[in-house]
């Protein structure tokens, strides 16, 4: 009896081992629905341009600390905005990393959406006006599960929708 | 509020003892052994994981199909290794937590044992970081979603510039190395830190258990390997970066705080988990009651013998040379911050002894709030108003067999653990008349509170370990309670009574 009680404790410890291991399933993503990421680093344009220094102001800075210019290190943040039609999907300022704020801005944001056709429209503004400095815009058919990409290519200084 | 939340844990545990000492002796009962169990899953993991290692291939596509070759092809020997390296990882993870859950309710993470209890926390750290990043190994669909969302939840750390999700963009973007890495963490760097975590963890310990009996290392790989044959763990579909995952089978033994990157945000998630081990961490001086009091050597009748350091279980006693110009070499010293006040010293403690007729009963060794003379007046007192035939019962502070023995209306002597009586006052309880027969309640299923105190108490009255028990007591009139036959029998009560009425001539 002892022997039969023993080999059921294991038994049941087995299968505690073996059904939470699987169970109950977890839901994702449901099925009619896609997946939209919004991932890049960018840095701002500078806050000021670099200003040339004058003879006088060279001559009083420590001779090993001498630039013709004084390039001021922070940096505008980053707008980025995501629409689907009229609706905004996702709307940020970014802002510089770096305690001088003068580091790359990073995104990195998944944004759960219906299936279906899209009107996307991106816009990015890294120079702290109030239009964005660079758009894009494109009609795509999403299918569930799909997982579209939004980048911005700081090469090309292109909004790249894959 | 800690008192209940321990007296709740007890009950539990004790809800549990009955169908638990049905099925098994006190030393096969595994959740006596759950530390060495945890060490014997991990043995699994090592051997099974070796195999796999054989067979893996650290790139985005091999890694996947390694898996699935093990899995499909060589299912009769890859695939049950497969299996049993996922379910004794699994196993791990309830034999900690149970392990950990135990050791909280009876109190066995506070003095001395705030070593083993704060190790034991960056110790599961690393458990479940080699569990996720096994699963990560795969590369399937359930590995996309542990690996995004990892990255999701280090990048809340603000100390990288660049997402590390941003790696997971697209299949064509991920790279090579980054499986190499993972198989190195997982291979090599998370199992060292493992060993080394072991070996701090039972660094204070006395006699540490490594192993748990092998009739339940047996049993154990038994249940894994059936569980393994009967339903053998299956990969999900490959990874694909271009489409999310929908419906997944979450090992919930490790990946049960993903959800919650999902429903919460991966910040509130870092709250959670560095809130709770912080707390974890700092509950060993969470106030308490009273203050325990610390083993009392004196010198006058310390011979240096050293069963005291032999018997400690925690190594709070040493010998060092001694201080008191005697002709012995050697002198006990006891480190107070070690000592756990179980008494199990003075039950080691040859000068022990009642019998002693003249001056005050004073060990070499004593507990000062539970003196070797007060538990000689204990006996005698216990002795006095006696029916025939009359049991003296003995039981442990740390167990609840005492009120409910007090309610039944028998008068128990009460010893901080068992291993502080020693053998020579069992033989005075029985051969002075103040008894018919000894019985000891220690912690019910030997599960000693203080980890040696029902061993050597075994042995000590099976004449196996000194002090031993004389020879001319009568060993059927010792009964101890945590073995059969009384083991099998209810509780405190029942036992003692029907250890009574077996002295019925």
């Amino acid at each position: 009896m002892k022997r039969l009680a023993e080999i059921s404790m294991y038994a049941a410890f087995a299968a505690f081992v073996g059904l939470l291991s699987v169970w109950p399933p977890y839901t994702n993503l449901r099925e009619d629905r896609a997946i939209i990421s919004l991932v890049f680093s960018h840095a701002g344009k500078r806050v000021s341009e670099c200003r040339q220094l004058s003879q006088e102001e060279l001559n009083e800075l420590p001779p090993n600390m001498r630039t013709m210019n004084d390039c001021p290190r922070e940096r505008h943040p980053v707008r980025v905005e995501l629409r689907s039609g009229t609706e905004v999907l996702y709307r940020a300022t970014l802002q510089p990393s770096g305690i001088w704020a003068d580091g790359k801005a990073s995104i990195y944001q998944r944004i759960d959406v219906p299936s279906g056709t899209h009107e996307l429209f991106v816009g990015v503004n890294d120079s702290g006006g109030a239009d964005f400095d660079f758009e894009k815009a494109m009609a795509i058919d999403l299918a569930p599960r799909r997982n579209l990409l939004v980048q911005f290519d700081e090469q090309t200084s292109e909004i790249l929708i894959r | 509020m800690i008192v209940k939340v321990h007296r709740l844990g007890r009950a539990l545990f004790g809800a549990l003892r009955a169908p638990m000492s049905r099925a098994f002796e006190s030393a096969g009962n595994p959740l006596n052994h759950l530390g060495a169990l945890t060490v014997f899953f991990l043995w699994i993991v090592l051997i099974s994981g070796i195999w796999l290692l054989i067979f893996f291939r650290t790139s985005v596509s091999g890694a996947f199909e390694s898996v699935e070759y093990l899995t499909r092809e060589q299912w009769y020997l890859g695939g049950i290794m497969r299996s049993l390296h996922r379910y004794a990882s699994d196993g791990a993870i309830i034999t900690i937590l149970v392990h950990m859950v135990k050791e909280f309710v009876f109190n066995r993470y506070r003095g001395n044992r705030w070593f083993s209890w704060v190790t034991g926390v960056p110790l599961v750290w690393i458990v479940f970081i080699l569990g996720i990043t096994g699963y990560w190994l795969v590369w399937d669909e359930l590995a996309q979603f542990v690996a995004i969302s990892s990255a999701e939840l280090i990048d809340r750390i603000p100390i990288f510039t660049d997402s590390m999700a941003g790696n997971f963009l697209s299949d064509e973007l991920l790279s090579n190395r980054f499986f190499t890495l993972m198989a190195f963490l997982h291979l090599i760097g998370l199992p060292i830190f493992i060993v080394f975590g072991i070996w701090l963890h039972i660094f204070r310990l006395t006699r540490p258990r490594i192993n748990p009996p092998r009739r339940m290392m047996a049993a154990t790989l038994l249940a894994m390997l059936v569980l393994s044959a009967i339903y053998p763990a299956i990969s999900h579909e490959q990874a694909s970066l271009a489409m999310a995952p929908e419906v997944l089978r979450l090992d919930w033994f490790y990946l049960h705080v993903y959800p919650l990157i999902r429903i919460w945000s991966p910040g509130w998630v870092w709250v959670l988990l560095v809130g709770v081990s912080s707390i974890i961490v700092i509950l060993p001086w969470a106030p308490r009651q009273e203050k325990e009091s610390v083993a009392l050597v004196t010198l006058e009748y310390c011979n240096g013998c050293e069963r005291c350091v032999d018997d400690c279980p925690f190594g709070a006693v040493e010998m060092v040379p001694r201080t008191d110009g005697t002709t012995y070499s050697h002198q006990a010293s006891v480190d107070p911050d070690l000592c756990v006040s179980c008494g199990i010293c003075v039950g080691a403690c040859p000068t022990a002894m009642p019998f002693r007729s003249q001056g005050a009963l004073l060990p070499g060794i004593d507990m000062p709030d539970r003196t070797a003379a007060g538990l000689r007046d204990a006996i005698v007192s216990a002795g006095v108003d006696r029916s025939s035939p009359h049991v003296i019962a003995f039981g442990c502070r740390d167990d609840g067999q005492i009120k409910a023995m007090e309610a039944a209306g028998h008068r128990v002597v009460t010893v901080n653990c068992m291993g502080q009586l020693p053998p020579s006052y069992i033989d005075f309880a029985l051969s002075r008349g103040h008894a018919d027969g000894v019985m000891l309640l220690g912690c019910r299923d030997g599960n000693c509170s203080y980890r040696f105190g029902a061993a050597w108490t075994e042995q000590r009255i099976a004449r196996q370990r000194d002090p031993m028990l004389r020879g001319r007591v009568d060993a059927s009139r010792v009964a101890l309670g945590w073995r059969a036959p009384w083991s099998d029998i209810g509780d405190a009560v029942q036992k003692y009574e029907a250890f009574v009425a077996s002295l019925k001539p």
